[in-house]
């Protein structure tokens, strides 16, 4: 089942939705656009250990991992 | 030792047993949950099987950047945890660059993989330079 991972303190919270679902399709694709327009950057796993980063929602992707905008330390 | 007396040191035992079980089962639960410990999970199935073998042994793993081609290391940490490296492998200089927020470090690191793996222009546009320690310099 397709996973949005998101990166907070505590760890991460994981939304599954199923991808045939319609309406958890529609709520997956809404958090995508909240997360990244709040400046968290999505990505995606293309093989072990390769990773892309995705602008626009991918309903196909087994997991997208989000994380907060970068900042200097 | 009479035979009231093995009784009472088998339920001794039985108890000490069961309660050793339980312990070990909350330990397990708590790790499973603790936000550390699920950030180095996430951490390890997004690694490459080279990146995560180095990291399994020496807790750091290194990246190539996409753009610029330049290896980094990035070590156990969440912040001045990622150098830059010469031709020889050797740190040359620190780039201090993060997630915002107070994420594990298991997030962190994959943060900042996949910034250098992806878009790593952008990453060393906030980073912060520093010397690398010299600790670092001798591993």
């Amino acid at each position: 089942m397709p996973t949005q991972i998101v990166m907070n303190h505590n760890g991460d919270t994981r939304h599954h939705f199923d991808a045939r679902d319609v309406a958890a399709l529609a709520k997956a694709e809404e958090r995508f656009k909240q997360l990244t327009g709040e400046g968290f950057t999505a990505a995606v796993r293309t093989k072990p250990g390769e990773v892309i980063r995705i602008s626009s929602f991918n309903p196909n992707a087994e997991e997208t991992v989000f994380f907060p905008r970068l900042i200097g330390g | 030792m009479g035979l009231p007396m093995l009784g009472i040191r088998r339920v001794r035992i039985a108890r000490r047993s069961r309660f050793e079980a339980l312990r070990g089962l909350y330990i397990h639960c708590y790790n499973e949950k603790n936000p550390h410990t699920r950030g180095l999970r996430l951490l390890r199935a997004w690694l490459s099987p080279p990146q995560l073998e180095q990291f399994n042994a020496k807790r750091h793993f290194d990246v190539i950047g996409c753009a610029t081609g330049r290896r980094y290391r990035i070590h156990y940490g969440t912040s001045m945890n990622v150098y830059e490296l010469d031709d020889a492998g050797r740190p040359q200089v620190g780039r201090c660059f993060l997630p915002e927020g107070r994420l594990v470090p298991g997030d962190v690191m994959l943060a900042q993989k996949i910034a250098l793996e992806t878009s790593e222009i952008r990453a060393l546009s906030v980073a912060i330079n520093f010397v690398p320690m010299r600790r670092i310099l001798s591993l």
